[in-house]
């Protein structure tokens, strides 16, 4: 077990490495220094007002290769910054990024949290529900519905709940977020509802499948043959066994938590780590965006591993070695 | 097959159970929607005089010497007086003292130097804030001073500070000289650990800007340059404390200056969660709140003049002291239709019409019948700003090198764009079409100009292209369309609609202009290289002086030559010659000629499109008084009053939840 | 002088050929498929013969001398645009069979005719909800194409020979999920350049990880199997084993998936369109252009209407298809 652990922390060690490498490379294929301290000054700045930003920020060395000082490039700084947790200050606008983290973290988790649990109740009890009386009118209506579901993309979705929740119906606000505990629910409400909505069809299909594979096994047969009633059967057995693959399918998500879910977020004005991120990359603020990278990193590499372990913890047969 | 026959078996109690189960919860859904409401602010706000605004994008900082942008704008604006200040209602622009006593006159100096003098008011404190206990425990408050000022002053120069308008002050005798003397003292590890005031001391302070006594300050320039006292209307001038730039540097767990300004404004920050919510409240020690007694040109509502005022709003308004508001809550609104439909729902108290829903409020120029009925009020009035499409006159086939040929071919282009159509189609109709690069309001505007390249006509743009040498758009070197590339820097969706009605509007020519869309740095890219032929480009002026517009066009400026704004790269040196005369004149009737010969130049050598000039409007609610529109970024919200018991009840009336109409 | 819409035209000609082919070899299950659903078997055939019908492009064949019509004859056009007249534009917005214009009330040039309206440009509606099909076809096709390859590559090595490669993959996906999506389809499309065939493999490349890992799970399993292991004891190279054991059994994952992905491409265009790094003509930009037009007043539907209906009749189809046909293929979830 401890062999194990130690391979992949290394290993998810050397993956962060390789994260921040290809993090560097990407974005500065995508823009300049020059880009950047012209997104922070705004597009009026004058080239000298640009030039001083740039070595205010440390964005006038050389990108790769120092002849006279080795290690007094951007990409060695920017390894050493990251591999120390010295998160410094955003491109745009100087603000802390620690400062910045801790303000949107939040916001983010009240809305994936709820959105997360309320999804996965929803889906495995409906998936356990049809998964039951399979065959009958109700699997096929819904196996039907799954699939209407899933056929629409996410993007109307959103602004057709937008606009028949909030503008028509005028039950929730269209979008804001005002964390007091009193008011936070109303907020929320119509991103949670229309996020389940829009993953619904797809993960009841797919937890209708698992259920449908442990039903076929020979325990199960067993199991009626002793005399339990179906119910007893679904939940005592079949649900039990297949939490290995939901498991699978659910820890995974649960670092992605923490970053946000970008649409959301944007169509519905909550400030969370999502935005953040979108606006880093859009605002070309090269400081928070490789943050929210390491730390993406960090959280899947996390994430990894406690699957591992809840898989081992979950299906005695599997060791980990 | 034991399993199916169970199957079968309808489980009497458990469906029992389950229908009460959702018995149950359908009915606390129905009560709870009695408790449903869309309203995002708390109840107990309703009966204050808090005005609600939403803004787009989060301010990037809000420290007066960096701050650029509307959204910075607004804040700083409101937080920060200024010496000088434009008046509300009167039109043209025209400026009136503020912390100043009054304007100063330029004296012109043997040397070719030209001095102003400011005499601040006495008795102008600034906002409550616990930096100020730094002069003496317990005090949280204290004068404006001229030494602020020139603090100020300073921080411009300062190269750390990174102020975008440092070559601006450039102008300013010695101001150089002092950011090079200061990052020399800065070597000095001693000297880079004081506070920045105590630098500035060090370094000896900028040689044309000289604290004469605790109110006075004078300013000497190098050249004459009228347009110096606009910036004096701008935040970068307004006086700063040393206290506040000395306690908030961000360290152990302070504000930094960008989030925690200190100024002698209206208002003064209350609460900054610049993702999501900014909060002004009313500032009590301001001059105009202390000392109504002065009547300060600056903290008393103006007499309507020549303006308009139908209604008599204006003049019910005029003499009382200002400000009328007690808070403004800004929220962030990242998209643009969710923030209109709550606009109209009345939880915004004003707003910018979107495009989409303008049909709903605007018809044939006035509000509709629905939209009068809900008591909205319009107001619009024309922005100091030009949209054009360019020409890069360094091509070879569109530029200046293709000598009469490029000419006949940028004017048949600039013939056959319908700047109308496109407003229709893009701007619901609001804007004018632009003859020239200077709008209305600016000096040098001529109101009877009729550019005569841009009356829209096809035959003749046809004919023109002819004479040009490419007959029905054919290019006799390929034997094709003449195909030339319009480089644009948005991708969005409805920009490139824009684009392409223009596209369609060349096609009519026969010529194949191609679009080449890319995002903003790598258009910034493909002109720092001069890969470019086309592109599209939008100005809003800093201040109302020709000069902040005609410089985009000036030689020295190219994009190719230094980098500047003139992307266009155009370098005729008459032009040029007439520039720099214009620049130096006061408002004058010389002045007014030297414009008419340079417009006279730049009509015939096309080197843009003047698309339209950008047409401001104020779209508020009933219950929101005084509020005229302005551009440029002014900051007016101090003279904006509002009614909340009415607000409160057509709320109400408003956004009953759907079953409960 | 071999123009690009020639090599286009060959390339159709070429793919309806294969299809033609797999079709004729396949033709039980599609037969099965037909029975089971026939709806949705006639909608996507349908779809596949507009866009084919779109694909088949040459220059010139109709009259008229105007110099907008000059500029447009020396542009190929596909039979769905000779359905069509060639300047078949509007000032701006019409309601679907309008006779006049919807804001101003002015007299259109086809009234009548525009059976779904016109868009903000004056543009069919109709027409572009039919060029979009192409698009989309293209999208999801090319890019689950590309997605098929890189993750059976990923997969069976990862799943066939373990430790060292499966290492070398699993570091693979790691760094490319850890990335935001968002950031690496910006920085393809700048690289590639902005195209439908660029965004295709901008997509595909964002997209194969979940297929890769579920190929490693089953070459894991297939390669504990009696017979693979008698070919390895018999001395079959690995190559040779991968290619005649553990390919084929995956093959109805490959299809299954190929169909699944197809429809997740698509719709993953549409938010592409939103942040401007869409593909030109495609459903996903009409469905952000005329987004906005929801809240018109009067309200402004057609556009937004015929892109969704569009949209969503060619994925319903062929999600439908794909549970068909894994019903059939995949042998977990058959009675």
């Amino acid at each position: 077990m401890l062999a194990y652990l130690l391979r992949r922390l290394a290993f998810g060690a050397v993956t962060v490495v390789g994260v921040l490498l290809l993090l560097f490379a990407l974005f500065f294929l995508v823009a300049t220094p020059d880009d950047v301290a012209r997104k922070a000054l705004g597009e009026k700045a004058m080239p000298e007002a640009i030039a001083q930003w740039k070595t205010n920020h440390g964005y006038d060395k050389p990108r790769l290769w120092n002849a006279a000082a080795p290690f007094d490039t951007m990409l060695a700084e920017h390894l050493r910054r990251m591999l120390t947790f010295d998160f410094g200050r955003s491109d745009a606008d100087d603000t802390p990024i620690v400062e910045r983290l801790r303000e949107g973290v939040w916001p983010s988790l009240t809305l994936t949290v709820p959105l997360f649990v309320l999804g996965l109740v929803c889906a495995v009890a409906l998936a356990l529900l049809v998964a039951y009386r399979r065959d009958s009118a109700l699997d096929r209506a819904t196996q039907v519905a799954c699939v209407v579901l899933m056929s629409v993309p996410i993007l109307l979705w959103i602004v057709g709940g937008q606009y028949l929740l909030g503008k028509m119906l005028r039950w929730f606000p269209i979008s804001g977020f005002d964390p007091a505990p009193a008011v936070v629910l109303r907020f929320l409400a119509m991103p949670v509802l229309i996020g389940v909505l829009a993953h619904l069809g797809q993960e009841v299909r797919y937890y209708r499948t698992v259920f449908l594979e442990e039903r076929n096994r020979d325990y199960v047969r067993t199991a009626y043959a002793k005399g339990c009633s179906p119910s007893q059967v679904m939940r005592r057995h079949v649900l039990r066994n297949a939490l290995i693959p939901i498991l699978t399918n659910v820890v995974i998500e649960i670092p992605f938590l923490f970053t946000g879910s970008i649409l959301l977020e944007s169509f519905f004005g909550i400030p969370g780590l999502g935005t953040m991120t979108v606006d880093a990359i859009n605002g070309n603020d090269f400081a928070t965006l490789r943050v929210m990278v390491f730390l993406g990193a960090l959280l899947f590499i996390a994430g990894q591993v406690a699957t591992d372990l809840a898989y081992a913890a979950a299906d005695p047969r599997v060791r980990l070695e | 097959m034991i399993g199916r026959t169970r199957a079968t078996r309808p489980l009497a109690p458990a469906t029992a159970r389950a229908a009460a189960r959702v018995g149950a919860v359908a009915a606390l859904l129905v009560t709870g929607l009695g408790a449903c409401t869309n309203n995002p602010y708390p109840d107990a706000d309703a009966a204050a005089k808090i005005l609600y605004l939403s803004y787009p994008v989060a301010p990037k900082t809000l420290d007066p010497q960096v701050a650029y942008s509307t959204v910075d704008h607004v804040v700083t604006g409101a937080v920060f007086d200024t010496l000088l200040e434009y008046h509300y209602l009167d039109r043209p622009y025209r400026l009136i003292p503020a912390l100043a006593e009054a304007l100063p006159r330029p004296e012109p100096r043997a040397d070719g130097h030209v001095t102003y003098r400011f005499h601040l008011r006495d008795g102008a404190l600034y906002q409550d804030d616990p930096c100020f206990a730094r002069g003496g425990a317990g005090r949280t408050t204290r004068a404006v001073e001229a030494a602020d000022v020139a603090f100020a002053l300073a921080r411009i120069a300062d190269p750390q500070v990174g102020s975008p308008v440092i070559d601006t002050f450039a102008r300013v005798t010695g101001l150089r000289d002092f950011s090079t003397r200061l990052a020399a003292a800065r070597a000095d590890a001693a000297v880079a650990a004081l506070p920045a005031h105590e630098q500035y001391a060090r370094a000896g302070g900028i040689a044309g800007v000289r604290v004469l006594d605790a109110r006075t300050l004078e300013v000497e320039l190098d050249a004459p340059y009228p347009q110096i006292l606009f910036w004096f209307a701008m935040p970068f001038t307004a006086p700063l404390p040393w206290e506040a730039v000395a306690t908030y540097d961000g360290r152990d767990g302070r504000d930094r200056l960008a989030d925690h300004p200190v100024g002698a404004g209206p208002f003064a920050l209350a609460r900054y969660d610049r993702q999501a919510r900014i909060v002004l409240s009313r500032n009590p020690n301001w001059y105009g709140v202390r000392h109504p007694e002065w009547r300060a040109p600056g903290a008393v509502f103006p007499a309507p003049g020549a303006r308009d005022d139908a209604d008599g709003m204006l003049r019910a308004a005029a003499g009382q002291p200002l400000p009328f508001l007690e808070r403004i809550e800004m929220r962030r609104e990242p998209e643009a239709v969710p923030a209109f439909i709550k606009f109209m729902q009345g939880y915004y108290d004003t707003s910018p019409i979107i495009r989409e829903s303008f049909d709903q409020v605007v018809q044939r120029g006035a509000l509709t019948a629905e939209a009068a009925a809900r008591g909205l009020r319009l107001e619009t009035a024309v922005m100091a700003g030009v949209y054009y499409v360019g020409f890069n006159m360094d091509d070879t086939v569109v530029g200046a090198a293709a000598g009469e040929r490029g000419r006949a071919l940028r004017q048949a282009m600039s013939l056959a764009v319908d700047a109308t159509e496109f407003l229709r189609l893009f701007n619901n109709g609001l804007g004018i079409p632009a003859q020239s690069p200077l709008p209305p309001g600016i000096f040098g505007y001529a109101a009877t100009y009729r550019n005569p390249w841009r009356q829209p006509d096809l035959t003749r743009a046809a004919a023109r292209l002819a004479e040009a040498g490419y007959p029905g758009g054919i290019d006799p070197a390929t034997g094709k369309a003449l195909r030339i590339s319009f480089d644009v820097n948005n991708t969005a969706a409805r920009a490139l609609l824009q684009f392409q009605f223009l596209v369609e509007t060349w096609k009519g020519l026969g010529l194949d202009v191609e679009i080449a869309a890319t995002d903003y740095n790598q258009f910034q890219d493909k002109v720092r290289r001069g890969a470019y032929q086309l592109f599209q480009w939008g100005w809003i002026g800093d201040y109302p002086d020709p000069e902040n517009f005609l410089f985009l066009l000036y030689g020295p400026m190219g994009r190719a030559h230094s980098g500047g704004p003139n992307t266009a790269n155009f370098a005729d040196p008459a032009y040029d010659a007439l520039f720099e005369q214009m620049r130096a004149l006061e408002n004058s009737p010389q002045r007014a000629r030297v414009i008419d010969a340079m417009r006279a130049i730049l009509e015939r050598e096309r080197p843009w499109i003047e698309l339209f000039h950008p047409e401001d409007y104020a779209l508020h609610h009933g219950w929101l008084a005084n509020v005229v529109p302005t551009s440029m970024s002014l900051p007016t919200m101090k003279y904006w009053d509002l009614d909340p018991a009415r607000r409160a009840e057509r709320r109400r009336a408003w956004n009953r939840p759907f079953p409960l109409r | 002088m071999i123009e690009s819409h020639h090599l286009a035209n060959a390339a159709v000609a070429a793919l309806a050929a294969l299809c033609g082919v797999t079709a004729w070899r396949g033709r039980a299950r599609l037969a099965a498929l037909w029975t089971r659903r026939p709806l949705a078997m006639l909608a996507v055939g349908l779809y596949l013969l507009v866009g084919a019908l779109d694909s088949i492009t040459w220059v010139g064949g109709s009259r008229g001398t105007a110099p907008t019509d000059l500029v447009a004859l020396q542009e190929p056009r596909s039979v769905i645009d000779r359905l069509f007249p060639p300047d078949f534009r509007e000032r701006s917005y019409s309601a679907p069979l309008a006779a006049v214009e919807f804001y101003d009330g002015g007299a259109l040039r086809f009234p009548g005719r525009h059976l779904l309206g016109t868009d903000i440009l004056g543009r069919d509606v109709l027409l572009q909800g039919l060029k979009g099909v192409r698009v989309a076809l293209l999208i999801g096709g090319v890019a689950s194409l590309i997605v098929i390859p890189l993750a059976l590559a990923a997969g069976m090595g990862a799943g066939y020979f373990g430790r060292r490669v499966d290492d070398a993959v699993f570091f693979l996906i790691s760094t490319l999920s850890s990335i935001p999506t968002l950031l690496l389809l910006i920085a393809l499309v700048m690289v590639l350049g902005r195209g439908t065939l660029q965004v295709c493999v901008a997509l595909g490349i964002t997209s194969w990880v979940g297929f890769a890992r579920i190929i490693r799970g089953e070459t894991l399993k297939l390669r504990e199997l009696d017979y693979v292991a008698a070919a390895r004891a018999l001395g079959a190279s690995d190559w040779r084993i991968l290619r005649r054991h553990i390919l084929p059994n995956l093959t109805h994952l490959v299809v299954i998936t190929f169909v699944l992905l197809f429809s997740r491409l698509v719709l993953s265009e549409s938010i592409l369109s939103w942040l401007g790094l869409g593909v030109d003509g495609s459903w996903g930009q009409m469905i952000d252009q005329a987004r906005d037009e929801l809240a018109r007043d009067p309200i402004i539907w057609w556009t937004l209407a015929t892109a969704a209906a569009a949209l969503f009749g060619l994925i319903l189809a062929v999600n439908l298809i794909g549970d068909a046909l894994r019903d059939q293929l995949d042998p977990r979830t058959t009675r």
